[in-house]
């Protein structure tokens, strides 16, 4: 059996790698689809009615599920392009230019982690550049997806909740 | 010589300057996160208590407690993720957990590992713990209040009350009555129209 602790150890270095938007993504819309509607209904602090609750917490799920796949469709298509131009010499760092021309531009951190190598230190600065700029890029479209997310949520939950709620009252007056 | 205008973003200053320290330092790498996830969650609830109260396919009755929920929920989670997500971006506290489970175990970037760990460790803190368990908690009675006392909407009464409720109740009242009522300058009939 794996050991679990190894497993999240790796695992913390690909999150790094790959950055923070698309993980902050997945971690937010698993909260958002699985607990929230778990305490939306056993809050122990509301007196609203079990109907209403049922039609705020299946609101939840179906949000997250919409949101979700719409940030990783306009994430990948996102980070393609953006990798792309970097690629191609379209988009260039202030920063990392001076560090190519001056090596001791490079934060410390990083030629410590690569012992002093100053290529591999000049490749890692550049990978974590482009990764931190494409997050925050990242962060700006996924905020804007929320817009035709609510638009298409808007239509959808109503009916799902519809569906949901009046089953379950099916059930009870069985 | 076409100049990208992607290239006055990357070579700005203050562009340059954010995504160095966000290199250099953890803790700021991890706040930055965080804050960015309250940003886009205030802007997202803001959005959806907008959209939902005009939302004709969700229940009248319903209506104002759902949206009451996506606002309430915005502004408590603004508050919460702030402060449990820098709280466990702390240094020290990083350090205690990183010590206890991580120990043993190999890496091939320790860095990079840890850079991580500080993002996720507030990550989880301020979207799992805060915004999905703490804020529900909080904001679905906060949504009741704000429901009950600002939109002015008692879900007790939700039935609605139908035109012939309101003949009804009007006519327990006799002409007389109301003419002296609206000699003594009282409302009597008029009390009626809040609630058709």
């Amino acid at each position: 059996m794996p050991n679990i602790r190894q497993v999240a150890a790796t695992s913390l270095e690909k999150f790094s790698k790959n950055g923070g938007e698309k993980v902050s993504n997945y971690v937010n819309a698993a909260g958002k689809a699985v607990i929230a509607p778990l305490i939306i209904m056993n809050n122990p602090f509301t007196h609203e009615d079990e109907e209403s609750k049922q039609w705020a917490a299946i609101k939840q799920p179906v949000e997250a599920v919409i949101t979700i796949a719409m940030q990783i469709a306009t994430l990948s298509l996102l980070y393609k392009g953006i990798d792309k131009l970097i690629k191609n010499g379209k988009v260039n760092f202030k920063f990392v230019e001076e560090a190519t021309k001056d090596i001791s531009k490079i934060p410390e951190k990083i030629m410590k982690a690569c012992n002093g190598d100053k290529d591999k230190a000049l490749s890692t600065y550049k990978e974590q550049y482009n990764e931190i700029f494409k997050d925050r890029v990242g962060a700006v479209v996924s905020a804007a997806t929320y817009l035709p997310v609510l638009a298409i949520s808007n239509k959808v939950y109503p009916k799902i909740a519809q569906k949901l709620v009046n089953k379950n009252e099916d059930k009870s007056t069985k | 010589m076409k100049i990208n205008p992607l290239n006055k973003i990357t070579n700005s200053e203050l562009v340059n300057k954010h995504i160095k320290k966000a290199i250099e330092n953890d803790t700021f790498a991890a706040k930055t996160l965080v804050t960015i996830n309250v940003a886009k969650d205030v802007f997202a609830y803001g959005a959806r208590f907008a959209t939902t109260m005009n939302n004709k396919e969700i229940p009248e009755e319903k209506r104002p407690f759902v949206a009451s929920m996506d606002l309430m929920s915005g502004v408590v989670t603004a508050a919460m993720q702030i402060g449990v997500g820098f709280s466990l971006a702390n240094p020290k506290f990083q350090d205690k957990i990183w010590d206890k489970t991580f120990k043993n175990c190999k890496f091939n970037d320790v860095v990079a590992a840890k850079k991580g760990f500080s993002q996720i460790l507030a990550l989880i803190g301020s979207t799992i713990l805060a915004e999905r368990i703490l804020v529900p908690l909080i904001a679905t009675p906060a949504a009741e209040q704000f429901e009950k006392k600002v939109m002015h909407h008692n879900p007790q009464s939700k039935q609605k009350k139908t035109q012939s409720d309101f003949y009804n109740e009007l006519n327990r009242i006799t002409f007389s009555e109301f003419e002296a009522d609206i000699k003594d300058g009282r409302k009597t009939a008029y009390k009626f129209d809040t609630t058709y």
